[in-house]
């Protein structure tokens, strides 16, 4: 029984794990196609991924996109869940779950009507309509992690600051930020990751001149195949990686258990 | 650290902390939540209530006919290829959500009885493919499951198969990839509560001669089931929205309803028809989430 939970639980860790470690390993072959390298190992595809604008331009612009958008959510999602735990709001309930509420939207019903409110509004094919939606999306993630940080700050800090002279905002900024510091980073790292990675609404709303890197790779997917999408797609998960490590190393992990 | 921290009431340290500052200031938490809820209010529930409103405008040759109201996109919509289409979404999902459910058990079975820092790297592998992108995960399993594939390959160059297994472009492979990119929403929740049972109990139930299988039914499926559910939700209706992973694995032949809502919206360009589908989605997964609840805290209290 032991050894069959084992085994199980290797196979699923394999299940996992397959897809990535595939893609990594392809985009080293030297061939025009996709085989395993065995004896010669090549970095080709690389070199051709930088040849390429489409991909360094829409490079550019997720990382542009996703910085914003996490920076801005991160922000006003802090002031507010600020509010929220030390303030007794009136409605606090309703604007608590407001805020989580478009994790309950599924995310092609947010992209038809991004889609069509952006084009009625004359803000299709436009960055800020794009930075607005992923704004939207990211919040409740920033939320979660931040509201998880905030009660662990002792309010009697904030008081002790306040009964000295700080001012309200001047607390938040000297005292709560900092003691909250992994938390909101936390947050921020979310909202980043998943900005940078969303397709599901991004498709809908993205126009012609606002690609992003995700729409360009699943464009590319639809239309051709070759070696190069492997090394992109390697470059992704690296880097998706290497923010997984910095989460796990601040903790970022434990608000997803809630 | 709080041991330091004088208390507030001056009672001393074992008094209750009160959590809230200055209840009566009002002025300085309105103006903290303001900017988010009018930014949520301008880009999220006003796209929503718009695209209602789209939904009951006909359509015309230049978009939506905004003069005129109607019903004809809903009932376009109980035509039987969408009504189709619609079931073959809620079926597949709740299948990949049954999938995931019964292969998460013995992960996070298996995990709690680790170390802390082994379930700790296990955590990592399991989320892990959730941060990676979606289309970036479909193109591994083509990589993996296509006709020409590596599996295929193998299979049939070791001689189990003589012709390639249908792995992908079929509903095979759209359950194979949402398995795998939606895992840890029913593991999270399960693991978490998997780790607080009181091991007591269930070496008491084997020592009054309890079967496995026994323990499972009467001790570990009831103290988990709340946390089960509330995954499955998760799971569930993020398998509704998915829309690289079917468009990708699925092919043209496994229609779902975000690839066809995204053909009506930008190929055809049928708003108001499209912005009907997204409404239907939306009461469908809303109504499904509801129920499961509602299930969730009946079981709950008919238990207590």
């Amino acid at each position: 029984m032991r050894t069959g939970l084992k085994l199980f639980n290797g196979a699923m860790a394999v299940f996992m794990l397959a897809p990535l470690v595939i893609v990594v390993l392809i985009s080293f072959t030297p061939e025009e196609y996709f085989a395993l390298p065995t004896t010669r190992w090549s970095l080709r595809w690389y070199r051709e991924v930088f040849h390429y604008p489409g991909f360094v331009d829409a490079f550019l612009l997720s990382l542009r996109l996703a910085l914003l958008s996490a920076f801005v959510a991160t922000g006003l999602t802090f002031l507010a869940v600020y509010a929220l735990v030390r303030f007794e709001l009136p409605g606090r309930k309703t604007l608590d779950g407001f805020f989580m509420s478009p994790l309950l939207v599924p995310a092609v019903v947010f992209g038809i009507a991004m889609l069509q409110f952006l084009n009625l509004h004359g803000l299709y094919n436009n960055f800020w309509g794009l930075a607005a939606a992923h704004i939207v999306i990211i919040v409740p993630f920033a939320a979660r992690a931040i509201m998880a940080a905030l009660h662990e700050v002792p309010h009697q800090l904030e008081w002790a600051a306040m009964s000295l002279g700080a001012g309200r905002l001047g607390t938040i900024w000297r005292i709560t930020l900092p003691l909250a510091g992994r938390g909101v980073l936390a947050g921020f790292l979310f909202a980043f990751i998943i900005s940078f990675d969303e397709v599901t609404t991004t498709i809908f709303i993205t126009g012609p001149a606002y690609q992003t890197l995700p729409v360009r790779v699943y464009n590319y997917l639809t239309d051709q195949i070759d070696p190069t999408i492997a090394a992109v797609s390697s470059m992704l998960i690296l880097m998706s990686f290497g923010l997984i490590l910095v989460l796990d190393r601040i903790g970022g992990f434990k608000s997803l258990g809630r | 650290m709080a041991s330091i921290i004088p208390s507030d009431d001056g009672h001393g340290g074992a008094a209750p902390v009160r959590r809230r500052a200055a209840p009566g200031l009002i002025w300085f938490p309105l103006a903290c939540v303001l900017p988010l809820v009018v930014l949520m209010l301008g880009f999220f529930l006003w796209p929503l209530l718009g695209a209602i409103v789209n939904s009951f405008h006909p359509y015309g040759l230049a978009g939506i006919d905004s003069a005129h109201w109607t019903l004809v996109n809903y009932r376009t919509l109980l035509d039987s290829f969408y009504l189709g289409v619609l079931w073959r979404t809620v079926r597949i999902s709740f299948l990949i959500s049954l999938i995931t459910a019964v292969l998460a058990y013995p992960v996070a079975w298996y995990a709690t009885r680790l170390r802390p820092t082994a379930q700790a790297y296990l955590l990592i592998l399991y989320v892990s493919p959730w941060l990676v992108n979606v289309a970036v995960k479909a193109f591994g399993w083509t990589v993996l499951l296509s006709p020409r594939g590596l599996i295929n390959r193998s299979l049939m160059s070791l001689g189990l198969v003589d012709s390639p297994l249908p792995l992908m472009f079929n509903e095979t492979g759209v359950v194979i990839g949402l398995v795998h990119a939606h895992f840890m929403f029913v593991l999270l929740p399960l693991w978490a509560a998997l780790g607080g049972i009181d091991r007591n109990l269930l070496w008491a139930a084997s020592g009054l001669g309890a079967t496995g299988p026994a323990v499972f039914r009467s001790i570990v499926l009831p103290l988990t089931l709340p946390a089960l559910l509330a995954g499955m939700i998760i799971n569930f209706t993020i398998n509704m929205a998915a829309f690289a992973t079917p468009a990708l694995l699925g092919g043209s032949r496994v229609q779902v309803v975000s690839t066809l809502a995204y053909r009506i919206n930008l190929i055809d360009l049928n708003w108001p028809l499209g912005a009907a589908m997204a409404l239907v989605l939306l009461a469908v997964t809303l109504a499904l989430v509801l129920a499961a609840q509602r299930l969730g805290t009946a079981r709950r209290e008919a238990s207590a």
